[in-house]
């Protein structure tokens, strides 16, 4: 008997490595025609840890390609200029953040200057939300859950992985010497400007968000019916409004996410002393 | 004559309110009314998806509805609605436009900045001063702590919730 199981556990493992070579030779021979072999070295050994969830960045790699974004999306939209409304947000949005896995990195949230209903995610933890989207608020939870949605994108890493996908970049320590006037080598990475926030990810990565974002929320102690609720504000745009074209573009409908929401939300999330804390809103002059 | 005059213009007055006060919506789905808010209340109905709703309330997760044949608390997340929130409290359109939003779910531009498209994002040049702003804005683990407690929220446990298909 013990003779059988391992000759099965030999056999399994052999199958596992027959499948990772087929994949390997695939992927160099793919890599080769483009003459790249170090290249396709490297796609080797990160397509495995991708799948794995894990990206081959480390984490000051992955803040210093989170803060060239920023940098870059903040050349088009900048900060609304409100101290105190800024530093509410990045207290809530470290509350947030806190309950996730990655709660010692160093979150970074701001509203920017848009009218456009949208947020955004750069590696590393950097979060906006625009003055359209904070205007439609009606209170914390909702601003929590929005929060939580793109935190949810930074520690599955779903911008990262897209980089990965479309460019590989050996960025070393270089990556981390310059700071004044940004990186050039990460610039190359990322592409012109911001162009990567108006970049669709999958769409079950945005469910996933979405799920992420309410269990977030709701283990800071908020209603988790926020994000569900400004979804459905959101929603009620016209498709055909400025305001929500690049969201509508590179996310599902509002309506399809909150169908997703809606089958997995239970009575898990019905939690008596929930706050929505709808005072503690900070008004956006 | 007078009298009568006011009379009918304070039941218009009144209707309108009314009016701009009941919300509807259409069940995305098949759910059972209950009595409370409350999943293990006791059972007020049925909802059949397709079907419309007044929304008399909401709160948390849950709305209070009227349908045709009954009434009672369903999951929000069961009904889709029609209109955009009004400002609630007052319930008057002229505070939904003030604050950005109109009747008709439209939110009305008010600084004149123009949305974002890929164009222009494309075009963005890196700016060190805003992102260095950006960070001097943040807050650190202790601060959240304590900004939490003074809004009496609660941490506890949840798990992550699997996608309806099954995979994480």
């Amino acid at each position: 008997m013990k003779t059988t199981w391992k000759l099965l556990a030999v056999a399994l493992t052999l199958c596992a490595t027959n499948a990772y070579s087929f994949d390997f030779q695939k992927e160099l021979s793919n890599a080769q025609s483009l003459g790249q072999e170090l290249k396709a070295k490297r796609d080797a050994i990160q397509a495995p840890m991708q799948a794995a969830g894990l990206t081959g960045y480390s984490e000051p790699e992955e803040i210093a390609i989170g803060r060239q974004i920023a940098g870059n999306l903040l050349g088009a939209a900048p900060l609304v200029k409100d101290a105190a409304l800024q530093k509410y947000v990045n207290k809530v949005g470290r509350w947030v953040a806190t309950q996730s896995e990655r709660p010692d990195l160093a979150w970074h949230f701001g509203v920017i200057e848009s009218n456009d209903l949208n947020a955004f995610a750069a590696p590393g933890g950097y979060i906006f939300i625009t003055r359209g989207l904070y205007k439609l608020l009606a209170n914390e939870a909702e601003l929590a859950g929005v929060l939580g949605h793109e935190i949810g994108h930074v520690i599955r890493k779903h911008h990262l992985k897209i980089l990965q996908q479309s460019k590989m970049l050996d960025l070393g320590s270089s990556a981390l010497s310059k700071q004044v006037g940004g990186n050039d080598k990460i610039a190359g990475l990322i592409g012109s400007g911001a162009e990567i926030v108006s970049r669709s990810l999958d769409k079950d990565a945005e469910f996933e968000a979405d799920r992420i974002g309410v269990v977030l929320a709701s283990r800071a102690g908020y209603d988790a019916y926020g994000l569900p609720q400004i979804l459905q504000e959101i929603g009620h745009a016209a498709p055909t409004e400025d305001s929500v074209a690049l969201l509508f573009k590179t996310h599902p409908h509002p309506d399809v996410r909150l169908a997703q929401l809606g089958e997995v939300m239970d009575s898990r999330f019905d939690v008596a002393k929930a706050q929505t804390l709808p005072k503690r809103l900070v008004k956006i002059k | 004559m007078i009298k009568r005059l006011t009379l009918v213009l304070g039941i218009l007055m009144l209707s309108t309110q009314l009016a701009s006060a009941v919300e509807g919506g259409v069940a995305v789905k098949n759910d059972t009314l209950r009595a409370e808010p409350f999943q293990d209340a006791k059972s007020a109905g049925t909802l059949v998806k397709g079907e419309r709703a007044d929304i008399l309330k909401s709160t948390g997760g849950w709305m209070q509805i009227k349908t045709a044949k009954s009434k009672g608390w369903v999951r929000m997340l069961s009904i889709r609605r029609n209109a955009a929130r009004s400002t609630g409290k007052s319930g008057s359109s002229l505070a939904a436009l003030a604050s950005g939003r109109s009747g008709t779910g439209k939110i009305v531009a008010t600084t004149g900045i123009r949305g974002l498209n890929e164009e222009e994002l494309k075009a963005a040049k890196y700016d060190e001063a805003q992102v260095t702003l950006a960070e001097s804005y943040s807050s650190s683990k202790s601060d959240a702590q304590s900004f939490a407690k003074q809004g009496k929220l609660v941490a506890r446990k949840v798990d992550y919730v699997a996608a309806p298909g099954g995979a994480k």
